[in-house]
């Protein structure tokens, strides 16, 4: 049962780092990034491989987590400087590397055999039989305490940086008004968004990534006024979609990670119809308008 | 076979396989040029990737229904999932209105999860050989054969045939939604038409070519036209014709060499236009923004150099010389960069004398002139109208004379009643050529 | 200390150990509960084992490696087990790394990894190995072999039945090997060519003697181009192959582009039928069980090349 236990530990803690880093993402409107960013580590992968000539998890991990950040910042340079929608500049990025990846492992076909479901991607209910030790010591699961230091590092950089980072989300014009640093937030925030979403991938997979990078985040969107209200509502959302999921694939018996998803993707849409729901019963009483442009 | 040998081979096209692949992938790279543009536009550029996760729980429902992985049942499987996925893009936009990048996101990850709740599902059951029902969709684009042609070939006409019989339709509805619901149109249908053209599209280029060359196909060359163009016309050809270049060089490239994907390589090429465009798009390529940041600087620098000259000749005479030390007297510069300054006023015959001993020509007093006129008309007009002190009247002009054109010169000219002077009491000087320059 | 004390003590020790053991023998009379990654190895569990063994497999007989994802209830079938079973050399990706982590805690045994490297066909330079090793039956027997070590060395008390019931599972292995191995020696010699999309039988090449061709390489994230093709359909056309094949966890349509582009040229090649690799066919049927799937590759491979 302790197996469980610690499955539902690391799947909060994945839940609360990538709702996190994804309200500010969602705010940016760069939210596919997480998407993207799973692609894009195959480049990685392969040249960890092929210059280091093992298939060393750690290598791994390295070369993903590079690439995964130089495509976050190439993503956000190409918007700034090339002035390319956010949403296609994530796009040929993401396509660029990953074609890129599959040219060499093409190349080296005799010698190559990477895949990132295979050698990246992991999966949140093996969690608990992959533990670390010290000596012969348990000292619990692997994912958990990579969990825990990219959630440490988020928090860190939240309570650290809460004023730019909130001035960026809302406008980067508005930001550099107040004189903050456009490029350097930027910046720090694709190292994060890189570092959450590899340091996830490999503890428990991309399509819970991409996932609680954009859902929990919009379901707190839906009733938050401010930044504050909505990392925390966000991160609320990911615990409620967590405990869900997990009743969710008992009860069928299911992948856990997906049914996490589906579990969030049904609270976001409580949170719409309750919304719409108040919104109707107050129309007289008042309207709420929500900034927001198509 | 040589690399030579090789590149007059593929072009005899008598390899059948190179015929179809080199066809289909410029068919292919066609319409999803034309429908990809559409998307790029609605802020939808990853639809491709979208649509090829959310393909998902529709391969396995109908798997699950029919018991079969017969390509057809599955293809109309994955296009249903395909519309219900575009839907729910749709409602959660327009309806909820979440941000474009979050609908796709959260489609995206949801569709997928239902697909993977459904795979961990069948593979309890004693069904029939699951094997590959995850990839069983992504086709390769090396895999293309004749009788994806017909499909391709119907796909792209129709395309083409839609966008050019509703044209002012479609741009109405693009670009201003809310015009065009005022207008009666009935927007909700052609929405549904083009939804549902694009969801085709996109299915059947993943099954031939694969995600990622799809997701590129979509989006690249739209995004490279986008770099062109402002019009929907001319970005509709260019992503068309990048789509069309793209694929053959993709096909050529993976047949000169083995181990050369064809897919991935068109991909390569996309990307290598796109950059290509990013860099030298005349409008808003990076190299030409450079150049004409460049010579707004340059511009700029001389204009104020003609003036530091003017007001020395005003201090004495026209005919007078001056020394560079005269002019950085005025204004605080480095010797180099006013060496090159002075260096490419002499060649455009602004001044006379040698780079030592200097004074404006003709040319060059007429343009000081202008210069000084407009400064010091701009600088009264804020005093005057605006209540400026005569210092900071003084730093707005130093950055408006660059841009005032002769026509603002005379309204304010008029409206402040032909001043004489100056807030600082120097004379405001005539247009250059109504009145005589100051003779010589 | 005398001699007389030690004798005592010794005779403690002899009593409570006979008791011990007396009274496990009674405390495992329930089989054994294994937990196998694909169905091959719980084919192959449950023929040594028999009713000794409780098998469960993880991947269902129609469930290939790539598309399997853990499902909740796997955690406790996992949890439960008292000797996991899995094939090792990455064919379980991801899940591999995590059952040899696991060998800390509860026994685990992977069959590619018990066998000398010097038996297996390496993929590349970083000392992966070709995980099909289930194609090769002298190579399945002899990771059988060290399977029954393991087995006997959890269950001494079952030793006997297990090497009854291996003996016959391995007979039976033998037998297939040797048939397999004549038939395709009857083949005419030109047609001992595998064309397939991308080899999953090089092991099975490497023991009966047949040359195996991919369009591409090991990799499933790769692809191949129209060089590659080409130089498929030289072999087929300069070899005069009379057929190709399709593998199960391969979308079709790779082969058939092949078969399109031969038939264009004037150069037509049957489509032989579809191979099991990765997978078996449905539980209940015959090639939803190892020896019927081998059989099923051979039958087609027969049929198609003759």
């Amino acid at each position: 049962m302790s197996e469980i236990l610690w499955i539902l530990v690391i799947a909060l803690l994945a839940g609360a780092a990538n709702a996190l880093i994804g309200s500010l993402l969602v705010l940016q409107r760069r939210v596919m990034l997480g998407d993207a960013i799973s692609h894009s580590v195959l480049f990685g992968l392969v040249l960890a491989y092929l210059l280091s000539g093992s298939r060393d998890p750690l290598m791994m991990f390295g070369g993903a987590a590079l690439i995964g950040l130089f495509s976050a910042w190439l993503t956000d340079l190409l918007h700034r400087l090339g002035r390319v929608q956010h949403d296609a500049s994530i796009g040929v990025v993401f396509t660029f590397l990953f074609a890129l990846g599959v040219i060499l492992i093409a190349g080296h076909a005799d010698q190559v055999d990477i895949d990132p479901d295979c050698v990246l991607h992991g999966e949140l209910a093996l969690t608990p039989f992959d533990t670390l030790h010290i000596g012969d010591t348990d000292i619990g699961p692997r994912a958990f305490w990579q969990l825990l230091g990219v959630t440490a590092l988020l928090l860190l950089m939240l309570a650290v940086a809460y004023r730019p980072l909130h001035a960026l989300t809302f406008s980067a014009v508005h930001a550099a008004s107040l004189g903050i640093s456009v490029a350097l937030w930027n910046t720090v925030l694709a190292v994060m968004a890189s570092l959450t979403a590899v340091a996830s991938f490999d503890a428990v997979g991309a399509i819970l990534v991409v996932a609680m990078m954009a859902l929990p985040a919009n379901t707190a969107l839906v009733f938050a006024r401010s930044l504050q209200q909505m990392l925390i509502g966000a991160v609320l959302a990911s615990a409620l979609a967590v405990l869900g999921g997990l009743a969710l694939a008992a009860w069928l018996d299911a992948s856990i990670a997906a049914a996490i998803v589906v579990a969030a993707g049904l609270l976001l849409a409580l949170a719409l119809a309750l919304k719409a729901f108040l919104r109707r019963s107050s129309a007289a009483h008042r309207e709420t308008p929500r900034s927001q442009s198509a | 076979m040589s690399a030579w040998d090789a590149l007059f081979a593929f072009w005899r096209l008598d390899d059948p396989n190179v015929l179809w692949v080199t066809l289909g992938m410029a068919l292919l790279g066609a319409s999803s040029g034309l429908i990809g543009t559409f998307a790029v536009l609605e802020k939808r550029a990853l639809l491709g990737d979208v649509l090829a996760h959310a393909a998902l729980p529709g391969v396995t429902m109908a798997f699950f229904l029919f018991h079969t992985r017969e390509p057809l049942v599955i293809l109309l499987g994955a296009a249903a999932a395909g519309l219900l996925a575009w839907g729910l893009i749709d409602l959660l936009t327009r309806r909820a209105r979440l941000r474009q990048d979050s609908a796709l996101a959260i489609v995206l990850s949801l569709f997928f999860a239902l697909g993977i709740l459904q795979l961990t599902w069948l593979q309890r059951q004693p069904l029939a050989n699951q094997a590959g029902l995850d990839k069983f969709l992504f086709g390769q684009a090396a895999s293309l054969t004749d009788a994806d042609l017909y499909l391709l070939g119907t796909v792209a006409l129709g395309l083409i045939l839609l966008t050019a019989l509703l044209f002012d339709r479609l741009r109405l509805i693009l670009f201003d939604r809310q015009h065009a619901l005022a207008l009666g149109v009935p927007v909700r249908r052609y929405e549904l038409l083009l939804a549902a053209m694009l969801v085709c599209a996109v299915v059947i280029g993943l099954q031939l070519a694969g995600v990622v060359l799809m997701a590129a196909l979509l989006l690249t060359p739209a995004a490279t036209a986008r770099l062109l163009s402002d019009r929907l016309r001319p970005m509709l050809f260019i992503a068309m014709t990048l789509g069309v270049l793209a694929g053959v060089t993709g096909a050529n490239v993976s047949y000169l060499a083995p181990r050369m994907p064809t897919g991935p390589w068109m991909v390569v090429a996309l990307s290598l236009f796109f950059i290509a465009a990013l860099l030298l798009a005349p409008q808003r390529g990076l190299l030409p923004r450079a150049l004409r940041q460049r010579s707004l600087r340059r511009r700029v620098e001389e204009e104020n150099i003609l003036r530091t000259l003017f007001k020395l000749h005003e201090e004495t005479s026209v005919d007078t010389l001056w020394s560079q030390d005269d002019i950085r007297h005025h204004r605080p510069l480095g010797a180099a960069r006013l060496n090159r300054i002075l260096q490419r006023l002499h060649r455009e015959g602004m001044l006379d004398g040698t780079p030592e001993r200097m004074r404006l020509s003709a040319a060059g007093l007429k343009r000081a002139t202008t210069l000084t006129r407009g400064h010091r008309l701009w600088e009264t007009y804020l005093e005057n109208r605006l209540g400026l002190s005569p210092e900071r009247a003084h730093f707005a002009a130093e950055a408006a004379e660059h841009v005032l054109d002769e026509a603002t010169c005379a309204t304010i000219e008029r409206e402040l009643g032909r001043p004489s002077t100056d807030p600082h009491g120097r004379p405001i000087p005539e247009r250059p050529d109504a009145a005589e320059a100051p003779s010589r | 200390m005398t001699k007389n004390r030690v004798s005592r003590l010794l005779s403690v020790l002899l009593a409570l150990t006979s008791l011990w053991g007396f009274a496990c023998a009674h405390a495992e009379q329930a089989p054994l509960r294994v937990v196998t990654t694909t169905a091959m190895i719980a084919d192959m569990v449950t023929g040594i084992g028999g009713e000794r063994v409780e098998v469960r497999a993880l991947m269902g007989s129609g469930v290939d490696p790539h598309v399997y994802r853990v499902s909740f209830g796997d955690i406790q079938r996992l949890n439960g087990a008292e000797l996991i079973v899995y094939n090792g050399l990455h064919l379980e990706g991801r899940m591999g790394q995590v059952l040899e982590r696991m060998a800390r805690k509860r026994p685990v045994h992977a069959l590619g990894e018990a066998l000398p490297a010097a038996r297996l066909i390496a993929v590349d330079d970083a000392g992966a190995h070709d995980p099909h090793i289930w194609f090769d039956l002298r190579l399945w027997r002899e990771a059988g072999e060290a399977l029954l070590e393991r087995l006997i060395a959890l269950r001494p008390e079952d030793a006997s039945l297990f090497r009854t019931r291996a003996a016959a599972y391995f007979a039976r292995l033998d037998a297939l090997d040797a048939r397999i191995r004549q038939d395709i020696a009857s083949l005419p010699e030109n047609q001992r060519l595998l064309v397939t999309a991308h080899d999953a039988f090089a092991y099975f090449g490497r023991a009966y003697g047949m040359e195996v061709v991919g369009l591409q390489g090991i990799s499933t994230a790769s692809e191949f181009g129209l060089a590659d093709l080409r130089r498929v359909r030289q072999i087929v056309a300069s070899r005069g192959v009379k057929a190709v094949f399709i593998e199960s966890s391969v979308p079709p349509r790779f082969i058939e582009s092949l078969l399109a582009g031969l038939e264009s040229a004037g150069q037509p090649v049957r489509l032989g039928g579809e191979l099991f690799s990765d997978s078996m066919g449905p539980a209940g049927t015959p090639e939803g069980q190892y020896f019927g799937m081998v059989e099923h590759n051979l039958h087609t491979i027969l049929e198609a090349l003759q």
